[in-house]
């Protein structure tokens, strides 16, 4: 029997470790992480939707910052992590209007409606609606669908108040309406009649905008699908034949008739000027078609591209951008080229990149515009607060002189730690701190982003003990933009974090009246003299000592990580720190994106006979993700 | 004219026809027929080769289990894709090579989808079930079908087959399902012993649910808060369905039979559809009805030879409408009819060796008619023919190898030919430990939907290639107080020329080619074990643990390049832990406990946090007691499903049932 009982055991011990090994938690909808994509500098931003398959759910709009160029994926999720099922399945237009965005989300038959920031402002459905045009206070768009069911297939479009985002017209058109754009007061429409396979139409419906009737069609090619406008008022339609013995054809229209025929492969297209730029996803490359004398010439990409499938393209007078959608169902790559053909940059994207639009204004994650100075210098900036904890070293590192306030203090630290002027500040006893910043967003990127020196050794002929004056750093994102560090602060994990005996939440009032501790060395007062207050409270973690005597030398034992001035700057790796390791207040991990203000306070409490206190020294900070 | 021509004929065969044999009905051949057990396997390879994983009778209907598909949960190695729901689609895929390589026979024939290849198993109910047994590579007889050598994974089921005491002429059962959802599922069945060899058997099972199961959707954002939380009850899920089954069967001499199953289900249901954002409810609608008659023959000539011939004729018909205005209104008709025949020879050359041939040959079409547009198309035929030869022979007590080869010819294509070799070495007579391994290959043919499918299908595509690699480690031990069966395998897979959707060119025009290699690694571990422990309790477990690797190797330059394939969980793995107890009367009592588990794993091929599925893990639980009353024996049973009400899907916006509860009352005679 006692085999059968040792097998039950191995049994139970096989079941349960099924409960440990990998459990369920609750889905989270993380932000964005920033990704630099470029160094060069544009005005503005450029969002991109991807379509995602159907029924993925996963359209996606992404955001690139041009002014940073950082690129920010599922930027929509991150600015509306409450909207159900976040932005939708198929995403099939994208328009910026009227200091809004508009998204057309095909097979959620809806336009969601947002800010610029993408932020949600609200939606309209529509049944399958698939492009945007806009006028005055209206916005129109083509759907494949009527609200009444038509049993010959007629698509509609519709006009909707962008003011109370209410349908206020509808018009029948022909079958399955594609491109729509304005001239005028007519509205243009290609009926692509692309949903059954032979059946193709082949028409522009022709709108009045006045009346909303259809008052015109145009015949222009098989399968119309793209059409835009250049500013002679011509009309530019990509007619894509039916794939087989018809063949696709740029047609060009004006006042209502059809001025030219230009046969060749087009499945997208976009104005810049007096030229009008052709995809050709078949052979994958741009064409150019001058819209004065109609004249093709092959656009010519200096660096060979070997692009899978090229799908979306945008024009913008500085650059032209252009989507590869790949399989179609992973992650498509987003170009930036010049027009002298040079690749800029690229950036990977969510799956189907498609439909790019261009916004002016800037906007980092949380919606504040990012100052870009013409260049970023990886050393401290600017130092927003000092204040130690009584020590030895106070009023000495930096020295205090008569006349001296917080904010001349401040000057001090700067003038001891910014451009690598690789001084030295005591952050005092346990609890004092400073707080700086750099003179740009320090981003997440991967692995450590910011080294915090500060003058810590090991003992020789040791990597454990040393002199080790351990700090914890704090970070902060400007989250309500004031540019002045009064926001949420996140401590970054050291390795004592989770340690039984660091505590947490620890306060302690320093009073000029117990300023009594000099030791023989440091005869000069020891409460910061800059103050006018006499006490003061800081607050932090308190970890536990980690000082001992080995032969006569009073050492530390140098931790793990996460901690400044606790291993020598030339560990470059042992004084760095990743934003990752943020956490709040419960301990709870945080993703940020980015930072703007760091803050380093002194997280030990130990007076050693020989030495006084251990006081956390900072040398200086480096960001790592900028070359010096 | 023709047509019409082929049907008669076909019918008329059938009603010669007859139907394969599995291990199981092996033995209640024997049992039927009182025959001496040891004589017939003294003859035969004493041990599987491949040896299968089973589930049958009792054990079957003890699991939380209403349809093939939720069985086949319990076995190693398979993931099973479930859209949600009693009428959600589940299919199953054996060591990740794709659900197209494994195939499905039902009373010893494949059950056909020239149109998508796909097999339903949500359709095929236990109820009438007597038998599911799964090998992987192929069977261990290699008195088969030609056709049966050429999949990768076999599923077996084997339904009900008649059984009576002397002095018994009729056997009937009745049994009522309810359950959560609105589950109604009636079944009522009979045998008759029409003489002293020949049986009848019927089946019948309705089954209604009206699908409005309750799902949730929870976010949290990286602080923990709630981003958003809503609980939405599924629509159009609903499903009626019925399925009609009748037998007859014909033993004769003690060495020959024929039997002849018809199979008849129909269903009307709805297809719930992902959801997606502001969509909550789809409109499209399926009617199905499957049909086929299928027959087996079987004798043995000069006690060496046996023959077996096996004939099927099936029509299968869906219309598929989608009431959803919003889209492009569709409204389809297929009819898709399959005609197969197969002849079997073995001989047995000594008694350690068997040499065995076979031809098989089946004819599929498939028309299409689209109700909106009224075009019809009936380009979809297909004539295939597959020639097998197989030996297995014994060296001694220690080695038992079977190899075989088939050659496939679907239409004008080249024919392929493709080899397996098994192996089973036994080292200690004494113990019951054995070493199997086995390498073949096996080809998957492009479905009628890959080569023809509007704008989509590619004609020139060249068949879907896999190696399989297996190494197999079993061992098993019975004593008076337990019972335990374990087994591990090392597997390695190489999938080649994978047919997948390709975007050629234009817009959003797609087509199927001939691109994807997939590299798979896996183990299998499993355990079973019985404890017949004091007080007539008798303890069950069954223990499964699959980990895999299933990497697509196709391009260097492809994002997703050496990320594991969708829907292929690192881990999964299954526990049943069963309590019975026997009274002195004879009546049972039971508790049986199930535990399933799937790993995270990706919906789509690149591995990147946007693409990430969550694990899901279900507990079931049921109680049953079976109490017999002179002939008549009544049971009970209640079963709660997801007990602790895991909002899970297995398809990513695909929302599975939250808890849910069925009870089952059944008498038989």
């Amino acid at each position: 029997m006692h085999t059968i009982y040792k097998i039950l055991g191995i049994f139970l011990i096989f079941h349960f470790s099924f409960f440990i090994s990998s459990c369920r938690h609750d889905d989270v909808i993380y932000p964005t992480i920033g990704t630099p994509v470029t160094e060069e500098v544009r005005e503005g931003g450029l969002y991109v939707l991807c379509e995602g398959n159907m029924g993925s759910n996963k359209a996606r709009l992404d955001y690139i910052n041009l002014e940073t160029g950082t690129y920010y994926s599922n930027w929509y999720g991150s600015q509306n992590p409450t909207q159900l099922k976040e932005l939708g399945d198929v995403g099939n237009d994208i328009q910026a209007y009227g200091g809004r965005l508009y998204a057309v989300i095909n097979c959620s038959h809806k336009v969601e409606v947002m800010d610029r920031q993408a932020r949600h402002i609200g939606q309209v459905n529509l049944p399958n609606c698939r492009y945007l045009a806009f006028q005055g206070d209206k916005m129109y768009v083509s759907a494949y669908v009527g609200s009444v069911a038509d049993a010959d297939l007629l698509g509609s479009v519709y006009e909707v108040d962008t003011a109370t985002l209410q349908i206020t017209r509808e018009v029948k058109v022909g079958h399955q309406p594609d491109e729509l754009c304005i001239i005028d007061d007519k509205l243009y429409v290609c009926n692509s009649g692309g949903y059954v396979t032979n059946r193709y139409d082949s028409t522009l419906s022709v709108i009045d905008l006045a009346s909303f009737t259809e008052i015109q069609q145009i015949p222009v090619g098989i399968n119309p699908t793209r059409l835009r406008v250049d500013d002679q008022k011509h009309l530019w339609v990509c007619c894509q034949g039916n794939y087989n013995e018809i063949k696709p054809q740029v047609v060009v229209v004006a006042n209502n008739e059809v001025i030219q025929r230009i046969p060749m492969p087009c499945s997208n297209l976009s104005i810049q000027g007096t030229t009008v730029y052709v995809v050709d996803n078949e052979q994958n490359t741009l064409n150019t078609i001058s819209t004065i004398d109609y004249q093709t010439a092959a656009f010519v990409f200096q660096n060979s591209n070997q692009f899978e499938h090229l799908y979306g393209l945008l024009t913008t007078p500085d650059a032209l951008y252009l989507t590869d959608a790949k399989n179609y169902v992973s992650s498509g790559l987003l170009y930036c080229f010049g027009y002298d053909g040079r690749e800029r940059w690229k950036a990977k994207t969510g799956d189907i990149p498609g439909h790019l639009c261009r916004v002016t204004g800037a906007y980092s994650l949380y919606g504040d515009t990012i100052p870009v100075p013409d260049n970023q210098s990886p050393f401290i900036h600017k130092v927003y607060d000092y204040l130690p904890g009584m020590g030895q070293f106070v009023n000495e590192l930096p020295k205090y002189e008569e006349g001296d306030d917080a904010a001349s203090m401040c000057r001090k630290c700067e003038q001891a730690l910014c451009h690598n002027a690789k001084g030295t500040v005591s952050l005092g006893g346990w609890g004092g701190y400073i707080t700086f910043s750099f003179d740009h967003t320090v981003y997440n990127g991967e692995g450590c982003d910011i080294q915090i020196l500060g003058n810590a050794f090991y003992m020789s002929g040791s990597t454990e003990y040393g002199s080790s004056e351990p700090g914890i750093v704090l970070v902060s994102r400007d989250d309500n933009q004031n540019g002045v560090p009064d926001d949420t602060w996140y401590e970054l994990k050291g390795c004592l974090y989770d340690d039984p005996l660091t505590q947490h939440r620890v306060t302690k009032t320093y009073t000029r009246t117990g300023d009594t501790l000099q030791n023989p060395f440091h005869q000069h007062p020891y409460y910061p003299q800059w103050l006018t207050a006499d006490q003061y409270t800081l607050t932090g973690a308190l970890l536990p000592p980690q000082s001992a005597v080995i032969g006569t030398q009073n050492v530390q034992r140098i931790l793990e990580y996460g901690y400044v001035d606790n291993k020598p700057n030339s560990d470059i790796e042992g004084t760095s720190f990743d934003i990752s390791w943020a956490v709040d207040e419960t301990g709870q991990a945080v993703v940020l994106d980015s930072i703007h203000f760091i803050r380093v306070y002194n997280a030990v409490d130990e007076v050693l006979d020989q030495t006084g206190e251990l006081s956390t020294e900072i040398c200086g900070a480096i960001d790592l993700h900028i070359n010096n | 004219m023709i047509r019409r021509y082929s049907l008669i004929l076909i019918l008329a065969l059938c009603a010669h026809s007859v139907f394969a044999q599995s291990e199981a009905e092996r033995d209640s051949l024997l049992r039927q027929f009182d025959i001496d057990e040891v004589e017939v396997t003294a003859r035969a390879l004493t041990k599987d080769v491949i040896v299968p994983q089973t589930l049958k009778g009792e054990e079957l209907q003890r699991l939380n289990a209403l349809s093939v598909a939720d069985a086949l949960r319990y076995f190693s190695g398979v993931q099973l894709k479930d859209y949600g729901g009693v009428g959600g689609i589940k299919t199953i895929n054996v060591r990740s090579m794709g659900s197209q390589h494994t195939a499905v026979y039902y009373n010893g024939i494949q059950l056909g989808n020239a149109q998508n290849g796909q097999v339903d198993l949500g359709r095929y109910s236990l109820d009438n079930m007597e038998e599911i047994a799964l090998f992987n590579g192929q069977k261990s007889d290699i008195f088969q079908s030609a056709r049966e050598f050429g999949s990768a994974g076999n599923v077996y089921l084997t339904t009900r087959k008649p059984y009576f005491r002397p002095n018994e002429k009729v056997h009937m059962h009745a049994q009522m399902r309810f359950g959560s959802f609105a589950l109604a599922n009636p079944n009522v069945g009979f045998d008759v012993k029409l003489t002293e060899n020949m049986s009848l058997t019927f089946d019948a099972e309705y089954v209604y649910s009206n699908g409005k199961y309750p799902f949730r959707y929870k976010r949290v954002l990286p602080n923990g808060e709630t981003a958003y939380d809503t609980t939405a009850v599924r629509q159009n899920g609903d499903i009626n369905a019925v399925r009609t089954e009748l037998g007859l069967h014909h033993y004769y001499r003690t060495t020959g039979f024929w039997r002849v199953h018809a199979y008849n289900y129909y269903s009307e249901r709805g297809v719930p559809g992902a959801i997606v954002n502001n969509v909550w409810r789809n409109g499209e609608r399926l009617w199905d009805r499957n049909s086929f008659v299928q027959g087996q023959w079987q004798d043995e000539w000069f006690d060496r030879w046996s023959t077996r011939v096996l004939l099927k004729y099936a029509n299968d018909y869906t219309h598929y409408k989608n009431y959803d205005e919003r889209l492009l209104p569709s409204d389809n008709e297929y009819l898709q009819q399959e005609l197969y025949l197969s002849l079997a020879n073995k001989v047995q050359i000594f008694n350690w060796w068997d040499v065995s041939l076979a031809y098989d040959y089946q004819f599929n079409t498939l028309k299409k008619d689209e109700l909106v547009t009224g075009l019809t198309d009936e380009r979809f035929t297909r004539h295939s023919h597959w020639l097998s030869a197989a030996t297995a022979f014994n060296i001694k007590e220690y080695l038992r190898v079977q190899a075989s080869v088939l050659m496939t010819a679907v239409d004008a294509n080249t024919p392929r030919v493709t080899p397996g070799i098994f192996a089973s070495f036994r080292p200690y007579p004494k113990i019951d430990l054995s070493i199997n391994a086995f390498y073949k290959q096996s080809y998957r043919y492009p479905t009628f939907n890959d080569l023809y499918y509007t704008d989509m299908g590619n004609a020139s595509l060249r068949p879907e290639l896999a190696r399989q690699h297996s190494v197999e480690l079993a061992y098993r031990k019975t004593t008076k107080q337990f019972d335990i069966d374990v087994s591990a395998s090392y597997y390695y897979n190489r999938v080649t020329d994978k047919i997948i959707a390709y975007p050629k060119g234009q817009q959003f025009r797609w087509t199927m080619l001939n691109l994807g290699t997939v590299k798979i690694n896996g183990v299998d571990a499993k355990a079973d074990m019985s404890f017949f422990l004091p007080m007539r309790f008798v303890l069950r477990t069954r223990l499964n643990y699959t980990y895999q690797t299933a990497i697509d190797v196709t391009n260097p330059n492809d994002t997703y390049y050496g990320h594991q394939i969708p829907y292929i969980p690192w881990h999964s793995g299954s526990a049943v832990l069963s309590l019975d107890w026997q009274s002195k009367r004879g009546d049972h009592y039971g508790l049986n406990y199930s535990f399933i588990y799937v790993g995270e794993r990706y919906g789509q091929q690149e591995n990147i946090i946007y693409n990430y599925v969550q694990p899901w893990y279900t507990h079931d639980l049921s109680l049953y007691g079976e109490w017999g009353i002179n002939n008549w024996w009544l049971k009970a049973n209640i079963e709660i499903n997801n007990l602790l009400g895991q909002d899970y899907e297995v398809i990513q916006n695909y929302p599975m049932p939250k808890q849910n509860v069925r009870c089952t009352l059944s008498i038989r005679y």
